[in-house]
């Protein structure tokens, strides 16, 4: 094969997919729901999502679930359905950076999109005049329109064949040469001819004028395009000039519905436009309140429209760039008989409710407000009241009513009251990680596997949240049962036909006693309890129709229904591991040989006179559950301790026969053969899990009729030995493995492949389910107490724990000896604390009721301010900020490191880089500090120590040789502490423009520019000079940087690049030779930068922006990979491949994979991963994982081509992920 | 002959479907000013950078969109007086 690569190969995967959604849009695609039944249909980064809320009967418990999300490889842009006329389902219209666009529908039986048209129209990529920013579609579903930004619109027709089949026309295009685009919207026309509004601005003229007045003179057009559906073409039919501020459309209701035209949003003001109609218009209110502006003014970034088809009734909800929400009614004029006519009388304005500022609000018909939110998690709120009662709140209410509907007219302002959520309610809180600015990967609290550490959001709604792989777990009760360690646990029913659990036993080995418990309304300990009380249970089941069995080391107890007990006495030795179902038991002695019984219909066990003896001592065994609609399980499986698991038949015509033998790798200590769906077939298996003494857990397919294991798949849980029960969560087969934390395995309801994910607990002995009348959920023993536990979700992967933050977080960094984190925050254009209390007049600190409106409301804005603070937050042990330090004078902290200075004894300093007077006009020229504070009290609370002045804001620090290297724009410096100020020590010229990351091993630092890739700097101490030795040939805008080994650097660029870039071999021996003579001091400048060059290893576009990186193991023994955090909440990382023979292997899957299942939005992959530089070095992971979800043909065609079998493929595919991550 | 009159055709197809395609009399002025539409067009194209940019700028997104659209009309001020 020409294409493998001769250095070292990655295989890009995403871990967490990002959460910040783009567009969205209420649909009904799946057949056979109500109308009002509406689904969520969203794009987020490169992933398109179908969303469901689902409630319970009474609507006291609601559910925001995911049917469907997948990865479409390109950039969504916009989404919009469209329902054809005489069709049953909408179809879902995606644009996208593919030049072409994508129809789809939803295909629910085989849960999967399905596309009906592709259409190409333009060139890919995102460019300025290929259509795909704006989508609008025609809300009778006739047609749909795209716009680029400058130039060019097109618009498609679409229709239905007498088949049925949806029949899309050849592309109409409306193009205005030099027109700017500032909004789309579609009119709705009733069943006109359809209409599609845009805002545009010509700059023709300005552009001609070399006095500027005709820029002076720009205006800004309403333009309505109309698509004549008979003669099939579109033409612009009528245009006026409107507010030149106005940047937002929404068209609104006609035909029956209402009155038709636009809604034109301007800055402060709403108009309501149409060509047949007079203009009204209302300005957007202003907020009261002592910190506010009253001169600000807003303008509306978000709205949905409510229409009640019925009763001809509408509203919009518009919110404003504070959050605050504002419901807008038009009312229509009454002619003189009283009648309704379709001429607006008066836009009414009133103040609703204030939510996270939204990319987009949907109004889901079910009474909830869907806010998919630009910053922190989406949320989904209950709608209580729609304001309809204009007694409300009068002083909240506005109308059009006497305002001049001229922009240049003067009109008073108007002013509101913003509160606290009064017409809605928080229903469902959607877990997003965007805008993720920094993430860390860290083992703090001594766990098995590392946590993620993360700073997150903006504004005062900013987060610190550790995340950690695993489920959460909801603890309901949590009892002590004395002082006892307990290792076993058991539920069972009374009789087989009854729906809840009856009895609960406890066994511990240590003190040779078992507790018996009996379930009801509560757990209460059995007096005189028909089981044996004083020695330990190795197992207890209810068998046959209504006994109830107790293994113990001694022998077997049955309970008969009447009462009557039965007892069997081991013939000699005890037993040490037994195992039943409904019929057959098993029980295996500690002289290696297995005794077998069979329940009649009377209750009572037969034992099998034949005892086999096992090759060695038997240290687990499991018997099948008895499949439905059958007597007897056909297999059990029997480990020993020499390493080996037998297959053995137990049906009666062949008992105990050995069908095959597994060699394993350590001695196997559980074993639990449980009937499973196999979600690809969607049959039931047998699937025989195997936990290892190494803390390795195995998952085996038995083969029903030859007995033979396949399809072992492994995974390394921790350092105890698993052990495996069998439990029911969401009705279906899972398993709980206990090692040194508890491990559950499931069907992921989306994805569908067998999951193993920890659950965040304390480790625990073992686990049953747990089934009574109030309550169904899990219990496990967990040291000497009980446990009584849910599962909420099995559907996210990751658990985050948050401890709120006061402003945008900029930077962290942690204590070198404590578990604590410093962050420093700072918000543009917003009031510093100090500003807000002068303004109020006082602090609201001890106000609690002030201080969570403010935390509600955002925080009051204010131009070229800064709100800054730095804040030490503790997130092992109080769970909280503990000290935070506001700064003042217009200062915005941007970095932060701690620092040992060599100086003071490696005292720990925290160093912070600061800004101030930063604004966006290059006007004023910002200063930029570096604070130095002394740790007090373990780190915990911060002092001063001083201030040092710079030009230009630090973005950069890091702690280098036990000094301080900082870079100051373009230079690099190294300080050291001094009694009143930083010391320089050196300074060198480092990179092109401004230094933004530092990294360093040795005396090697890789300084990162803003727009200029990296440039390695050698510090030579003993001259105490510092050389740019070697910088790269690509611009790269860097966001975050990080030195892999000693020659290579990993990092992120603004356009969302990954890069691995490493130093020749000559450069870097050359830059560490001794002394001044070395060459290196000498070499002259090659093309205005560094001597030498370096070389591109790996690239790969990810579409999100990474902000950190980090080389790093993820899981307990895994190996080491790049892990990656981008701005919209992704969370992956690039595995190094081990062999050659596996980078053959992934590059031949992925080559067959996009031939196989080409993206779903057009975009062609490899061009997709290679959006501004080829890829290099990188095979996508993401894309090879869709094999799982290929139909059998297409797995088969591929299985061919590389010459391996399905199983191999899957196997190995879902290894790559599983053997270092989650 | 013939060829170079195909060759201007072709160019000026090219420069009536692709706004910016340059030709012989392309002044320094009107070339900045079409790299800076790409560029404004480009960041408002692209979720993460227009989600970025907000961040750091302290506005919502919209707005900085439409900033963005903004300093398209004219993004390196009014073209010189052309030199007779």
């Amino acid at each position: 094969m020409a294409n493998i690569q001769q250095t070292q190969a990655f295989y890009g995967l995403t871990l967490e997919p990002p959460s910040a959604p783009t567009a969205s849009v209420l649909c009904n695609v799946i057949p056979g729901l109500k109308a009002g039944d509406q689904q969520i249909f969203e794009a987020r980064g490169q992933r398109i999502a179908l969303h469901r809320i689902s409630e319970n009967a009474d609507r006291t418990e609601r559910k925001f679930t995911t049917v469907l999300e997948q990865d479409v490889f390109g950039i969504v842009r916009g989404v919009a359905t469209s329902r054809i006329p005489g069709t049953s389902t909408d179809q879902l219209i995606i644009s996208s950076d593919s030049g072409r666009i994508a129809l789809l529908t939803y295909d629910h039986d085989k849960n999967q999109f399905r596309r009906t048209h592709l259409e190409t129209y333009g060139k890919s990529g995102v460019r300025r005049v290929i259509p795909g920013h704006y989508l609008a579609s025609d809300s009778r579903g006739r047609c749909v329109m795209l716009g680029s930004v400058e130039k060019n619109k097109v618009v498609y027709m679409l229709h239905r064949d007498s088949d049925g089949q949806i029949i899309i026309s050849s592309p109409h295009e409306a193009n205005q040469w030099q027109s700017l685009c500032f909004a789309l919207c579609a009119l709705d026309t009733g069943w006109e001819s359809p209409i599609f509004a845009a805002l545009e601005v010509e700059y023709t003229e300005s552009e001609g004028d070399p006095t500027g007045d005709a820029f002076e003179r720009r205006e800004k057009q309403l333009v309505y395009y109309t698509v004549d559906m008979g003669l099939n073409h579109v033409v612009k039919t009528w245009s006026d000039t409107v507010d030149y501020t106005a940047n937002m459309l929404f068209g609104v209701p006609g035909g029956q519905d209402g009155p038709s035209g636009v809604l034109v949003c301007a800055e402060d003001r709403i108009y309501y436009r149409h060509d047949k109609h007079p203009t009204l218009c209302v300005p957007i209110p202003r907020r009261q309140g002592k910190t506010e502006d009253a001169n600000r003014k807003r303008c509306i970034v978000a709205g949905c429209l409510h229409l009640a088809k019925t009763r001809h009734e509408f509203f919009f909800l518009l919110q404003t760039e504070d959050g605050d929400v504002f419901k807008l009614t038009i009312s229509l004029e009454v002619d003189d008989q009283g009648r309704q006519t379709a001429n607006p009388e008066r836009m009414t304005l009133k103040y609703y409710d204030t939510f996270p500022v939204a990319r987009q609000m949907l109004l889901h018909k079910k009474g909830f407000l869907y806010i998919a939110a630009e910053n922190g998690n989406s949320q989904l709120y209950h709608i209580d009241d729609l304001a309809d009662d204009p007694e409300f709140e009068p002083h909240n209410t506005f109308t059009s009513d006497d305002v001049p509907t001229e922009p240049e007219e003067e009109y008073e302002p108007n002013y509101f009251q913003p509160r606290e959520l009064k017409m809605t309610h928080l229903a469902i809180d959607i877990p997003g990680l965007h805008p993720l600015m920094k993430t860390r990967v860290e083992n703090l609290t001594s766990e098995d596997a590392p946590q993620i550490y993360a700073v997150q959001g903006t504004g005062n709604k900013s987060q610190f949240k550790t995340i950690r792989h695993g489920l959460d777990v909801e603890v309901i009760i949590s009892n002590s049962m004395g002082n006892v360690p307990y290792d076993n646990i058991w539920t069972f029913k009374h009789r087989a036909s009854d729906e809840h659990h009856r009895y609960l036993l406890l066994s511990s080995s240590y003190g040779d006693i078992t507790i018996a418990c009996s379930l009801g309304d509560s757990v209460e300990q059995i007096e005189n309890s028909p089981f044996l009380e004083n020695r330990a249970t190795v197992h207890a089941q209810q068998m046959g129709d209504s006994t109830l069995v107790q293994v113990h080391a001694r022998g077997i107890r049955s309970i008969l229904e009447s009462g009557a007990q039965n007892e069997w006495q081991v013939p000699s030795g005890t037993v040490v591991a037994a195992s039943a179902n409904d019929r057959q038991l098993l029980l295996a002695l500690s002289t290696a040989e297995l005794a077998f019984f069979f329940m009649g219909d009377d209750g009572i066990l037969n034992q099998l006179e034949e005892m086999p003896e096992m090759s060695g001592k038997v240290t687990a065994l499991s018997v099948g559950r008895t499949p439905r609609g059958r007597q007897q399980a056909r297999y059990a499986v029997v480990g020993c301790d020499d390493c080996t698991i037998r297959v053995m038949s137990i049906e009666l015509d062949s008992p105990l026969e050995s069908r095959s033998v597994q060699a394993l790798s350590a001695i196997p200590t559980s074993l639990e053969v449980v009937e499973m769906l196999d979600p690809a077939s969607h049959t039931t298996v047998s699937i025989v899990h195997i936990g290892l003494q190494s803390g390795l857990y195995l998952r085996a397919v038995i083969d029903e009729t030859t007995g033979e294991l396949g399809d072992v798949r492994t995974k390394f849980l921790g350092t105890r030995a698993p052990r495996l029960c069998p439990v029911e969560v969401n009705n279906e087969e899972c398993v709980i493995a206990c090692s040194s934390r508890p491990w559950l395995g499931y069907n992921h309801p989306q994805t569908n492949l067998y999951t193993v994910t920890p659950l965040i607990n304390e480790p625990i002995e073992a686990a049953r389910s747990f089934i009574t009348p109030d309550l169904s959920g899990l219990c496990a023993i967990q040291g000497s107490s009980l446990l009584i536990f849910q599962i909420p979700s099995i559907e996210g992967r990751l658990s985050h724990s948050s401890i709120d933050l006061s402003y945008t977080p900029r930077g962290m960094a942690r204590h070198p000896h404590f578990p604590l984190w410093y962050t420093v925050q700072s918000d543009a254009n917003a009031l510093s604390k100090a500003t807000r209390n002068q303004l109020r007049g006082g602090s609201i600190d001890e106000n609690e009721e002030a201080t969570a409106l403010e935390k509600h409301l955002g925080l009051p804005r204010g131009t070229s301010h800064w709100a800054s603070c730095i804040q030490v937050v503790d997130p092992v042990y109080y769970n909280k900020v503990i000290s935070s330090v506001e700064l003042d004078e217009n200062e915005a902290a941007l970095c932060c490191a701690c620092v040992p200075f060599a100086s003071r004894d490696y005292e720990v300093f925290l160093a912070v880089g600061t800004g101030q007077h930063m604004a966006l006009d290059n006007k004023t020229t910002p200063k930029g500090y570096v604070h130095i504070y002394r740790l007090h009290e373990n780190g915990t609370k911060l002092e001063l120590v001083h201030k040092t002045q710079f030009d230009n804001p630090i973005y950069a620090l890091l702690p280098f040789n036990g000094r301080l290297a900082l870079g100051v724009a373009n230079e690099l410096f190294i300080y050291d502490i001094g009694m009143k100020a930083l010391l320089r020590k050196s300074r060198g010229a480092a990179v092109p423009n401004q230094i933004v990351s530092l990294e360093s091993q040795g005396n090697r630092i890789v300084c990162g520019d803003v727009s200029d890739s990296v440039t390695y700097v050698v510090y030579k101490p003993k001259f105490n000079r510092m050389i740019p030795f070697v910088d790269d040939v690509v611009q790269r805008w860097t966001t975050t940087t990080t030195m892999v080994d000693y020659e290579t650097t990993a990092g992120g660029d603004k356009f969302g690049n990954l890069w691995i870039v490493r130093c020749p071999e000559q450069p870097s021996q050359e830059a560490d030779e001794e002394g001044a003579g070395g060459y290196i001091m000498n070499e002259r400048s090659y093309l205005n930068g560094a001597p030498y060059r370096l070389d591109l290893r790996a690239h790969y576009y990810t579409q999100d922006i990474p902000m950190s990186m980090q080389r790093t193991a993820l899981v307990a023994g895994g190996q080491e990979v790049l892990f990656w955090s981008g701005l919209q909440g992704t969370l992956g990382m690039l595995v190094p491949f081990v062999t050659r023979d596996d980078v053959e292997f992934f590059t031949g899957l992925e080559q067959q994979m996009r031939a196989e299942a080409p993206p779903l939005a057009g975009r062609d992959h490899l061009m997709y991963r290679s959006y501004y530089v080829p890829v290099k070095g990188v095979i996508d992971g993401d894309l090879c994982e869709r094999f799982m979800l290929l139909s059998y043909d297409s797995k088969q065609k591929i299985s061919a081509e590389l010459d391996r079998s399905v199983k191999e493929i899957e196997k190995k595919v879902q290894e790559m992920r599983t053997r270092v991550a989650f | 002959m013939a060829d170079k009159l195909r060759t201007q055709q072709q160019l000026e197809s090219l420069q009536n479907k692709y706004v910016g395609t340059g030709h012989s009399d392309t002044t320094k002025h009107e070339w900045t000013a079409n790299i800076a539409r790409d560029s404004y067009a480009s960041y408002q194209g692209h979720p993460p950078l227009l989600h970025y940019m907000a961040i750091g700028m302290g506005m919502p997104m919209e707005k900085v969109r439409m900033h963005c659209m903004e300093k398209m009309v004219l993004p390196c001020g009014p073209a010189p007086r052309a030199e007779d």
